[in-house]
């Protein structure tokens, strides 16, 4: 991550305009048992309460990188049922990322968030047809199975 | 406003929930081994 991902300019733009970088050594008592670090690399998705709402383990590209924290954003946006919001950065990630490793999990959410707004659950089933189109083998894919009988 | 070439990283639990409030923004925790 040190040297391929966050020296990236599009990662650098992204985490200086959008998010605030908080970096802490995995061996810091206090943080790390907080929030049961025991591994590197580790990032973790907080809002402003210090609540976490996403977390990766292991290295991501910088191609992996911008798409892991919208969805951690968008995950945020959803716990708090903002679900605009949560729909607006799952949409950014899946026009500027389609082929990331965290497209299928948006495209789930935002399902649910359509379901969660409308009440609708063709968006539940619409989110299926999506994901077994796109992405039949993620585990989204098999997560949102039951919804094709909606 | 001049492109940073680095990220620039807050090292204060406290202060970068501060201005993740104050600037309504996320934050991204990243738990590195400094070697």
């Amino acid at each position: 991550m040190e040297a391929v991902t966050f020296p990236d300019e599009k990662v650098v733009a992204f985490m200086n305009e959008r998010v605030i970088s908080l970096r802490v050594a995995y061996n810091d008592k206090e943080l790390a048992g907080r929030f049961n670090v025991k591994w590197t690399p580790t990032i973790v998705t907080l809002d402003g309460e210090g609540t976490e709402h996403h977390r990766t383990v292991g290295f991501l590209s910088s191609e992996e990188f911008i798409p892991s924290i919208l969805l951690g954003m968008a995950k945020s946006a959803f716990d708090h049922e903002d679900y605009g919001l949560a729909l607006e950065i799952a949409g950014e990630l899946l026009r500027g990322y389609p082929s990331a490793a965290a497209a299928p999990e948006a495209i789930f959410l935002q399902g649910v968030c359509r379901y969660k707004k409308s009440g609708t659950p063709a968006s539940l089933k619409e989110a299926y047809e999506m994901l077994s189109a796109s992405y039949p083998q993620s585990e989204w894919t098999k997560r949102a199975y039951p919804y094709r009988l909606l | 406003m001049a492109m940073e070439k680095t990220v620039i990283w807050e090292s204060v639990f406290d202060k970068a929930l501060a201005r993740a409030k104050n600037e309504k923004k996320f934050v991204v925790l990243d738990f590195f081994n400094p070697g």
